[in-house]
């Protein structure tokens, strides 16, 4: 071995892979041992530092979504079960509601036809339906009845 | 020699053993680690943090499929490591990460140590390094940048990088090589 580590080894030794022949030189060495101490010191610091930081910056973890989920999933799952079972009961109670509500309108509409007809068949107005019961109305011809009523 | 092989200088720490059943306990205890990951390699908070919650969203989900064949932290390390770099490939976001990278971060990063007995030289000489080591994981390539990140801020062990990033324990030890190679000529002048 030369007098000193060469820059490999000490790169070497610094990443853990280190030889018997290295290690015997640096029993013996106090400039490469200071060397590889000054630059442990530094990667200390450096480590120190970045926890440090990370200390100062970082926040607490958030567990909260890590344990709820699973009961989140649970509840949308409940969540759909129950809608899909509101939809079950709700189809069939609309369609007869408004099946009901189309024979109500059509018996209305009946009612409402039948009136128009007897409004349309009428002989005479409807103000002069008190004369009708005051004479006979044996024939439906006005003539006739014009007849009848001037011979008395 | 003491320091380096037996002060814990890149050495892992055993991974905790967390029941995947407990998720709430699993998310307590990755949450930092992932935030951290997300946060040095995009430099904006709110990205980091929308990041951290997808990770956690895609473990959840997924977490039927995890197998144990890993451990819990590389498992989701590699969903963050995934979900990073399909952030990092969006183009539109590039260019706030370079922006945010260059302007807060960077400027703040050196003013966020521990408040110790040091001498103002010192201390100064000290931010200017590690300055320089956010400069230098910015500009890293990005598997270089994980795996720099994963090893030295997570402190995990070679093949836990190799599972969380999808690559070969060799690979990661190239990448490795090189970001620590172009970090010393960086800081050669600060040395």
């Amino acid at each position: 071995m030369s007098e000193h580590l060469s820059s490999r080894e000490i790169s070497e030794w610094a990443t853990g892979t280190r030889s018997q022949e290295a290690e015997n030189h640096l029993h013996k060495c106090a400039e490469c041992r200071e060397e590889l101490t000054l630059l442990h010191g530094t990667l200390s610091d450096f480590r120190d530092s970045l926890r440090s930081w990370s200390t100062a910056e970082g926040v607490p973890p958030r567990l909260v979504w890590l344990r709820e989920s699973p009961h989140r999933t649970h509840r949308v799952r409940w969540a759909l079960v129950a809608m899909a079972m509101m939809m079950l009961v709700a189809i069939p109670v609309y369609r007869a509601r408004e099946q009901r509500r189309l024979m109500d309108t059509s018996a209305e509409d009946a009612v409402l036809l039948e009136q128009i007809d007897a409004n349309v068949s009428r002989t005479v107005p409807a103000t002069m339906e008190p004369l009708t019961r005051l004479v006979s109305w044996s024939s439906t011809n006005p003539a006739a009845t014009t007849k009848s009523l001037t011979k008395r | 020699m003491e320091p380096l092989a037996a002060s814990g200088f890149l050495t892992g720490f055993a991974s905790e053993a967390v029941e995947l059943d407990d998720f709430d306990a699993v998310v307590r205890l990755h949450w930092p680690a992932v935030f951290r990951f997300a946060l040095a390699s995009v430099r904006d908070s709110d990205a980091a943090e929308t990041l951290t919650q997808d990770c956690f969203l895609h473990a959840w989900r997924g977490r039927g499929r995890f197998r144990g064949e890993s451990t819990v932290k590389t498992w989701i390390m590699r969903i963050a490591v995934n979900l990073v770099r399909d952030h990092s490939r969006n183009r539109r976001l590039q260019f706030w990460k370079r922006t945010t990278a260059q302007a807060l971060d960077i400027q703040t990063a050196g003013e966020r140590l521990a408040d110790e007995q040091i001498s103002s030289e010192a201390r100064i000489l000290r931010e200017e390094r590690i300055r320089a080591v956010w400069h230098v994981s910015a500009s890293l390539p990005e598997q270089q940048r994980t795996a720099f990140l994963l090893r030295f801020v997570e402190d995990m062990e070679l093949l836990e990088i190799a599972a969380a990033m999808g690559l070969k324990e060799g690979t990661v030890k190239v990448h490795l090589f090189r970001a620590v190679q172009t970090l010393r000529e960086r800081l050669g002048g600060a040395q």
